[in-house]
Order: structure tokens, then C-alpha cells, then sequence
């Protein structure tokens, strides 16, 4: 009983007046008095009923203090105190509004709905009800709330409420039913269905609700104090499911075999989706049950027409019981056709977040893998990401023998590394504490120190993830934050670590300050993503490109370096185990460095050649995201000079104030990223302001097509396409993706399609800039003349999910001609 | 709408731009709710506007046709926003169906931009539907970015950008004061979404 919502935070004698309405017939006023004690959860009115109890009531008049006080303003003069705030003025209403006022009737209109819920059912009604549950659960799915969605359904109402106390009496009745109006077969198989739809609503809530991975604007939990059989256990449903069924099968021997076979189908997709939805499926043998529900998918697609819709077994008025702080709002429909599609959305999510658990150990699998998922298009629904992250934040994922950020970590800079090695973990400190640790064990504690610190900053980037592309986008501005925060602390124990290895005489054997390079490394590569994440969510301005793809250049150039140094590195130990190798087959006196004793030389050698070619396969794709962003930034500051990119006057604005407001996620990193403003301008106008150049080779630069931007964009573009040709050939597996090689191919391969695109739309405006020299002969100040759609083309900037970008985050304008009877009217 | 939205001033300033009064309240209220419900799908009680007008009155704005009949209204406000600016937010604009394309709109946001502005505030913030090509187009003419996508901001599940427009250098580094930072925990959290429901979960979530 102590679930029951109603009574848990009501007195004891308070608590039997309220059983007693429960059980009561359910009339209005009835309904109305229990919703109160419902309400006596609020803190505030718990107070005052103590303090009721506790103090004598005592009565003031203070109508004249009143009078008084009211006689200082003027009619309609308005008071406000302090504590009336914008959420208090948005959530108040206005009574006998129609709109605002939940309690306000129509002439004639009734409180109740006044459908039968025991009235017969033709089997085609029970497909037709069946099936608009399913639209407002996939519509619940997508965000709206049960309230608008299955709460308006008169049958899930009444076997929730009154609630029933114990799970027979969850029926469309309450109480005594004479026998003529019990509920016959299909009825029955409607309750059934009903009821564990109900508590696959349960299950959803319960898995999203137990993960970071959702927010208001994503997914409504909200359940308006009805309780979801969150006690029944699974197998009960399961039961009322197959009974149901049976019944169907042995007693509706006249029903047509076609609608039989309709119905038995939605019964057992329910039976299925409970399977699968059930939180306490083992993590083994998830992959077994979606293609199951797939299967049936088909055949409810296929008898959907079979039914008959019962639009009056859905009402608004229901959430007139809910206890809700909103007016009724409209049942959110949802098509069929569009619900359908969303469940097998659902299904095809979950059944790829499963592939999850196959993966190899590998943090780096996983963050490809993760990357990947958030990128599918439609995006998967939240329920299917909380279904992703119950499988990534298992124990069996996370309980490693080695911590997860240690592990990226050995994988980026620390291959078959002394500092690593497992044998400084079974060092024991010395007896005396005044003694200096050993050097190893000191390796290994100071290891310790950084990725217990680091974990949280690693669990944070997975978790944005797993958000909404959004929201994914603006955590991701967070998470670099505390990444760089990270940085800093890192600094210290680097130190250390770097006495430590020099002390012991190691340092060829070392990437100076390991721990410092590894998240800022990691901190760059988040830049970088939500920068084209910015693009992707239509972020940024025309104008703007050319700054934000600068800005995205410059970081992944300086990761691009990082990447280099860790790779020279990682050949310099290479050469020295081959060296070392050679000479001690010569002179077998030399002895081993400090290289782990227990590791085999093999070993150590392949470890470091899997490092080696990681790093290539990085620096491939860092190569084509510099290139290929520097491209695209000299490709838009030649078409602003040529104005074929709109450029308002924002009269409002300045430059400077625009480039401190799009840079103010970066602003505070160290060492600083963001390019001062002037410095920023010299890149981005290299021949003056756009609208009035002031360098005059700008048009003789521009008009020749081997001129120096022509020629930056030529040679960058060049190299991007040779970078993601190296990252291709390498292969997903080598790029730490091989979990979802298909993905990762059709990534890269529409990086390529970018390249193309852009070496296209190139060529369509080099094509036209011979005119140029024209344009130079009237200087600078000549009002555009010459320019823009003068040229005879126009450029379009493809929108975003429209199919037209190759790649959302890399916007390739088009180069079209422009239609010189039209064009003059619009070129002005 | 495209170029041929361009303000054509004539037209515009043959209204007259007036600023609200709080002690006018029953003369332009009924008008301006009756503007502003007509593109909402549900209505904002009058406690919703008495809340704007009272205090930042002076940053309504009214545009009025010969005969005193309400043509558009901006309403704003601007105070101490917890991030350590003093921001300006533009809650509610609407012009008449029949007047629209006339530059209406984009002077009633100029004269609060400027209002704003004397009343020092650092920045001008709002959010507008990301379909709504032409208001995006308005404020972006005047200077505002985007700043922030917001799925499924509003309550028919439509998204929203936020769109910012900085009015001083050194904006985006204010940092909240102490005394800023004691108001977080009466921040507030709601189902229904204006500003600050959804903004202050994504800050201090």
C-alpha cells in the first residue's frame, strides 16, 4: 500500500477517508475530493496542516485593515510583490476562460465522457482502438505527454483509475457488474492488451528515467499520480496476454479467421514488446528478441485496414482528473502511417544499440560507435538512446582490467610503456614512510591520481552522446570545459610523472607530459565536432562560414601537430626495440631497458606498430578536416568579395561584437584558442572589408584563376581528398571504428562527395571571374557593380536535412546560373 | 518572404509608434492580448502580460494607425540575467496579418533594441521557431546569431533558435556575481516554456 500516491504522505485518519472515496463510486465529487488529498503531497500544505493541528485556531476580523489599505491605490492600479515572478504569471489562469479554466463547461457539456466502456465491441473496433493506442504511444514516444496521448483513452483510464488495489480488479468496471454487461471475449483481449500496454509504458519510463539520457523537451515521464502496475510483475501480463488469447482461438469460433488472426497478432506483439522492453532482460541475450517484433511489425502494417476506429473511446475531458497543473490541451494525433514508421524506427535503433555489447573492449570502439548512433538519421527516440546507455554504463562494460580513460590513453601515447606496466601496480611502498616510494610504484599512483580525476570527464563526454543532437551540441560546450579544467589539473601530476621518468632515466621512452597531451588532444577533437555540429544544426550565417571553418581549421591544424609529435615518437621507440634487438643478438651483455620485464619484445613491437598506424589513420583524418575546412574558408571569403554571399548591414551590430558572441563557448580555454579578433580579420579580409576593399590587387588576385586564394583553395582541397583517401584505405578497423565500418565508410566516403562538390562549385565561379578586371578599373568604391548576380551566376547554400548537403556538417554552396531576365530584378 | 519584405518606410511611418502606460492598462490591454493570442496556439493569462508591462513598460511598444487602432506590439524586459549580464528579452511581437511587410515589426524591435540599450543592457536575447523564416530574417537583418538550436522547445513540439545579439564588448565573459549565484536556487522549472524553464535546466543541469 505504501505506493499508493494517494495516501503516502496523508495522516493515518485522513488516510482512511481517503480508501473510503477511492472505493467509492467515482462520481464527480468523489473524484474531485480524493484529487485534493492527492494535492496534500505538497510540502506547503502539509505544513499548514500540522501547524493546523498543533496551534488553536484563532480568527481575526481584518476587513477595516483591509478596507483601509485597499483605499490607498486607485481603481485598477496593479500590486506586484517580488515573489510573483515569470513563472508564476505563466502558470496562472484565468477562471470561466474556456481556454485557461479546466473546470469550465459549455452549455450542456458534462464533466464525465460518457462512453460505455462495457458496451460490445465488433472485432474490427477492437483492431481500429488497438491500433490509435499504438499511434499515441509511438506520439508519447516522441515527446508529447500521456495526458494528450493514452490518457485520453476512456479503457486505459478506467483500469487505472479508480486505482485498484489488487491487480484483479484492474477491469473497465469497478465493483459489481450484473452479468449481463460483463465484458465478453473481446473485450477481454482488449483489456489485456490494454494492460500490458500499460506496462510497457511502465518498463519506458523506468528505462529512461534510469539514465542521464533524457530531457523534459525529449520525453514526458510525467503520470499525472496514476500508477503504472509498477508492482505487477512482467508475468502477469503475460498471462492475462495468453489467456486472452486462447480465448479468442476456443471461443470465437464464428469470428472471421482473417480479423482472428488480425488480433491474435496485436496480442502477441505486445507479448514480444513486454520481452523486450522488460529491465531485467540480461544484457547476453538482448539481440534475441527485437527481429521477433520486427516480424510481426509486417503483419499488423498489413490488417491496420481492417479496423474501424472508435473516436468516441478517446477524450479530453479525462485530464480534467489528472492531477496536472495545465488546462486540457488537444489529443496530439499522430498518422498511422507516421506512428507505424516511428515504431519500426524504435525497433531498428534498438536492435542496432544491441550490437553494443559485441563490441570489442575499447573505449575508442565505443566512442566511434557512440558517434555513429547519435548520427543516425531520423535520430533515434529516447527511449532507444536510454536503451544504448543502460548497455554502455553496464557493469559488464565498465569492469575492465584496465580503467577507461587509461586504456584511450595507452592507446594515443602510452603503447607497451614503461609507465603502464602492470608489474607497478604489485610494488608494496616501503615500511618506513620517510622512505622514498620506488619509482615504479610512484608511476603507478600518480596514474591512479589522473584517472580517477579523468573518469568523471570521460563518463560526462559519453553521456553528451547520448543527448539529442541539440542538446548534444550545447553539452558538448560543457563538456570541453571541464576538459580543459582537466587540463590544468593534469599539469601538476604530469610533473611529477615527468620527474619520476627522469629520474629513472627513461625519458626516450616517454611522450613528454603524457597525461596533458591526451586530454588536450581529446578537448580539441570535441572542438572540432561541435563546431560542425554548429553547421549541421544551421547555426551559423553565410557570412559566417568562412570564419567558423577558419576557427574549425585552426584547431584540428594544432591537433594535426600533436598527432605528428606523438607519431615521430612512437617511430623513434620503434627503431630503438629493432636497434636494441640487433645489437643484443651481437653482444647479448647489453642490458634490456626499463622496458616491462614480462612484456615480450613482440609484443612491445606490436603494440607500437598498432600505435603507429592508429596515429596515421588520425592524422589522415586530421589532415582532411584542416584542408578541407581551410578550403571551404578561402572558398566563402572569395565569394563574399565577389558578393555572392548575402552580407546585411546589421545596423544593430558590430564585428567584433559578432566574433566575441560566437566564440564565447571557447573564450576561457587555455592555452588560449579562440584568434583575437584584429589577428582574425587579417585572416578572414585579407584584402579589407568585404563590401569596400581596400587592397587593390583584390580584383586582379580574384579575376586570375592561379591567383593566391584560388591557389590555397586548389592545394587544400587536394590535400583533403588525399587525407580521406588515406583514411579510407586504412580502414575502419585501424581508425578504432570497426564496429560500425558501414557508418564510418559512408562518413568518409561523404567527406569525399564534399571534396568533389566543392572542387565543382570552384570551377563555377572561376569560371565567371575573368570579368573581374573590369570590376578593378572602377577601384574599390563602385557599389557592387560588377558583382554578385553580375556575374552571372548565384550561389546556394544547400539547407540542412534536406538531402542536399553531402555531408551536414561540411556546407559546400552550389554554383547555379543566373537566368539574366530574372536575375536583374533580384540583383538589386 | 524575401527582399520584397524589405522595410518600405513610407508605409511604416505613416503609424504613429507609441510606449505603453501602466495607467493605460484598459486601453491598450484588451488590444494587445487580442493581437498576440491570434498566433498562439494557447493563450497567455493577463497575468503573463501585466507581468512585462508593469515592470518594463517603457520597453513596449505600440504601432497605432490613424485612428489609434493597435497595428504591432514588442513586449520586453530586461534585468540582471544570472550569467552576470544585463539582458534584454524580447517575449512577445506581433504585427496585424493585414499590415505585414511593411517594416512594421522591425521598427517596433528597434525602438525596444534601443530602449534596451539606454536601459544599458549588455544583450538582447529571444527565441523564434526555426521555420519562421521571416522573423529569423528580421532580427538577423538587424544583427541578432543564433545561437542555440532548442528541440522540441515549444509546447507543440516545434524547435527554436535562440537568437543573441551582444550590445557591449566583454559580454560574453561576465561572470555571475556571489549575489547572483545565491538567486540559482529559486531558479525556475515548469511545463510551460518561456526563457527561463528550458534555459536554466541546460545551464546548471
Amino acid at each position: 500500500m505504501a505506493q499508493d500516491p494517494l495516501r503516502a504522505n496523508t495522516t493515518p485518519s485522513e488516510d482512511a477517508a481517503g480508501i473510503a472515496h477511492v472505493d467509492g463510486s467515482g462520481s464527480a465529487k468523489h473524484v474531485r475530493h480524493v484529487e485534493r488529498h492527492a494535492e496534500a503531497g505538497l510540502p506547503m500544505r502539509q505544513a499548514l496542516k500540522q501547524q493546523h493541528k498543533i496551534a488553536e485556531t484563532q480568527i481575526h476580523d481584518i476587513t477595516e485593515k483591509f478596507r483601509t489599505a485597499a483605499g490607498a491605490l486607485a481603481v485598477g492600479q496593479l500590486v506586484k510583490d517580488e515573489y510573483f515572478t515569470l513563472f508564476e504569471s505563466i502558470t496562472a489562469i484565468e477562471i470561466m476562460d474556456p481556454k485557461m479554466d479546466s473546470g469550465f463547461l459549455q452549455p450542456g457539456e458534462t464533466v464525465e465522457e460518457s462512453y460505455d466502456a462495457l458496451a460490445p465491441l465488433l472485432p474490427e473496433e477492437v483492431i481500429g482502438i488497438m491500433d490509435q493506442l499504438l499511434s499515441y504511444e509511438m506520439a508519447w514516444h516522441t515527446g508529447y505527454p500521456l495526458s494528450q496521448t493514452l490518457f485520453t483513452s476512456v479503457y486505459i483510464d478506467k483500469l487505472l483509475y479508480p486505482e485498484s488495489r489488487v491487480f484483479e480488479e484492474a477491469q473497465f468496471y469497478r465493483g459489481f457488474v450484473p452479468d449481463d454487461k460483463r465484458p465478453g471475449v473481446l473485450l477481454e483481449v482488449l483489456r489485456a492488451y490494454c494492460l500490458a500496454l500499460i506496462k510497457c509504458c511502465d518498463f519506458v519510463i523506468a528505462k529512461i528515467v534510469g539514465r542521464d539520457y533524457y530531457e523534459e523537451e525529449d520525453f514526458c515521464t510525467h503520470t499525472y499520480n496514476r500508477v503504472l502496475f509498477v508492482q505487477v510483475p512482467m508475468d502477469v501480463f503475460q498471462r492475462e496476454l495468453n489467456a486472452a488469447m486462447e480465448r479468442l482461438v476456443e471461443e470465437e469460433t464464428d469470428m472471421d479467421e482473417v480479423l482472428r488472426n488480425a488480433l491474435v497478432t496485436r496480442l502477441e506483439f505486445r507479448l514480444d514488446m513486454l520481452t523486450a522492453l522488460d529491465l531485467e532482460c540480461p544484457i547476453e541475450r538482448l539481440q534475441k528478441y527485437w527481429p521477433t517484433i520486427l516480424k510481426s511489425l509486417t503483419l499488423i502494417d498489413e490488417t491496420h485496414h481492417l479496423g474501424e476506429p472508435v473516436p468516441d473511446a478517446f477524450s479530453t475531458k479525462i485530464q480534467r482528473r489528472l492531477a496536472s497543473t495545465v488546462p486540457p490541451r488537444p489529443i496530439v494525433e499522430l498518422d498511422f502511417k507516421d506512428a507505424f514508421q516511428k515504431l519500426r524506427q524504435l525497433c531498428d535503433d534498438c536492435v542496432e544499440a544491441t550490437r553494443f555489447a559485441a563490441l570489442p573492449v575499447d573505449p575508442l570502439e565505443y566512442q566511434s560507435f557512440l558517434w555513429s548512433y547519435a548520427s543516425r538519421t531520423p535520430a533515434p527516440l529516447p527511449y532507444s538512446r536510454a536503451y544504448l546507455s543502460t548497455i554502455l554504463f553496464h557493469p559488464n562494460t565498465l569492469n575492465t582490467s584496465m580503467s577507461v580513460p587509461l586504456m584511450d590513453l595507452r592507446t594515443l601515447l602510452l603503447p607497451a610503456s614503461p609507465i603502464l606496466d602492470q608489474s607497478n601496480w604489485t610494488l608494496s611502498p616501503p615500511r618506513d614512510i620517510l622512505m622514498p616510494k620506488p619509482p615504479r610504484l610512484q608511476l603507478a599512483l600518480l596514474i591512479d591520481e589522473f584517472t580517477e580525476r579523468a573518469g568523471q570527464n570521460y563518463i560526462d563526454l559519453w553521456t553528451a552522446l547520448g543527448q539529442n543532437r541539440c542538446r548534444l551540441r550545447r553539452m558538448l560546450g560543457h563538456v570541453i570545459l571541464g576538459w580543459d579544467q582537466l587540463c590544468q589539473d593534469t599539469a601538476a601530476v604530469d610533473e611529477d610523472l615527468m620527474r619520476v621518468v627522469h629520474d629513472m632515466g627513461i625519458e626516450d621512452e616517454v611522450f613528454p607530459f603524457p597525461l596533458t597531451t591526451w586530454v588536450y588532444h581529446k578537448k580539441l577533437w570535441m572542438m572540432e565536432k561541435m563546431v560542425l555540429l554548429g553547421f549541421e544544426q544551421d547555426i551559423y550565417f553565410p557570412d559566417e562560414f568562412a570564419g567558423m571553418y577558419h576557427f574549425l581549421s585552426e584547431i584540428s591544424s594544432g591537433r594535426r601537430t600533436i598527432l605528428f609529435r606523438i607519431q615521430a615518437h612512437i617511430s623513434d621507440r620503434i627503431y630503438a626495440l629493432q636497434d636494441h634487438r640487433t645489437t643484443s643478438k651481437s653482444t647479448s651483455t647489453s642490458p634490456p631497458p626499463s622496458n616491462p620485464q614480462d612484456q615480450p619484445a613482440t609484443q612491445q613491437s606490436q603494440d607500437l606498430h598498432d600505435a603507429h598506424t592508429y596515429l596515421t589513420s588520425l592524422l589522415h583524418e586530421a589532415t582532411a578536416t584542416t584542408a578541407l575546412a581551410a578550403a571551404l574558408s578561402t572558398f566563402y571569403i572569395i565569394t563574399l568579395y565577389l558578393r555572392l554571399l548575402p552580407y546585411p548591414i546589421r545596423p544593430f551590430s558590430t564585428e567584433l561584437l559578432r566574433h566575441e558572441l560566437r566564440m564565447k563557448p571557447f573564450l576561457t580555454l587555455q592555452p588560449p584558442e579562440v584568434q583575437a579578433f584584429d589577428e582574425s580579420v587579417k585572416s578572414l579580409q585579407p584584402y579589407g572589408p568585404y563590401l569596400e576593399p581596400d587592397d587593390k590587387r583584390v580584383w586582379r588576385e580574384l579575376g586570375d584563376k592561379e591567383g593566391l586564394l584560388w591557389r590555397v583553395v586548389d592545394e587544400r582541397l587536394k590535400e583533403a581528398k588525399e587525407g580521406l583517401q588515406g583514411l579510407k584505405k586504412g580502414g575502419a578497423g585501424v581508425a578504432r571504428a570497426g564496429g560500425v565500418q558501414a557508418e564510418w565508410e559512408e562518413e568518409v566516403k561523404r567527406g569525399l562527395k564534399s571534396c568533389v562538390a566543392l572542387g565543382v562549385a570552384v570551377a563555377g565561379v572561376k569560371g565567371v571571374v575573368g570579368a573581374l578586371a573590369e570590376v578593378g578599373r572602377d577601384g574599390g568604391g563602385h557599389g557592387g557593380k560588377g558583382l554578385g548576380e553580375d556575374l552571372g551566376i548565384r550561389l546556394e547554400i544547400p539547407g540542412i536535412g534536406e538531402g542536399k548537403r553531402y555531408s551536414e556538417g561540411w556546407v559546400v554552396g552550389k554554383v547555379g546560373k543566373v537566368d539574366k531576365g530574372k536575375g536583374k530584378g533580384k540583383g538589386k | 518572404m524575401s527582399a520584397t519584405d524589405a522595410p518600405s518606410t513610407a508605409s511604416a511611418d505613416e503609424l504613429q509608434y507609441v510606449q505603453y502606460e501602466g495607467d493605460k492598462e484598459e486601453l491598450y490591454l484588451p488590444a494587445i492580448r487580442q493581437l498576440i493570442s491570434k498566433d498562439l496556439s494557447e493563450p497567455y493569462s493577463i497575468y503573463v502580460y501585466r507581468y512585462f508591462l508593469y515592470q518594463w513598460g517603457n520597453l513596449c511598444y505600440m504601432a497605432l494607425d490613424s485612428d489609434k487602432a493597435l497595428i504591432g506590439v514588442i513586449v520586453c524586459k530586461l534585468e540582471p540575467h544570472r550569467s552576470g549580464t544585463h539582458r534584454g528579452y524580447i517575449a512577445m511581437l506581433a504585427v496585424r496579418e493585414t499590415h505585414r511587410g511593411k517594416g512594421i515589426a522591425t521598427k517596433l524591435v528597434s525602438l525596444a533594441i534601443e530602449g534596451m540599450v539606454a536601459g544599458d543592457a549588455d544583450e538582447v536575447v529571444l527565441e523564434t521557431e526555426v521555420t519562421n523564416t521571416a522573423s529569423l530574417k528580421l532580427y538577423e537583418r538587424l544583427g541578432f546569431l543564433r545561437s542555440k538550436r532548442l528541440h522540441r522547445y515549444y509546447l507543440n513540439g516545434n524547435t527554436a533558435f535562440r537568437l543573441v545579439l551582444y550590445l557591449k564588448e566583454g559580454t560574453a565573459t561576465k561572470r555571475a556575481d556571489d549575489a547572483m549565484r545565491a538567486m540559482e536556487g529559486d531558479r525556475v522549472v515548469g511545463d510551460t516554456q518561456m526563457e527561463e524553464g528550458r534555459y536554466d535546466r541546460e545551464q546548471f543541469a
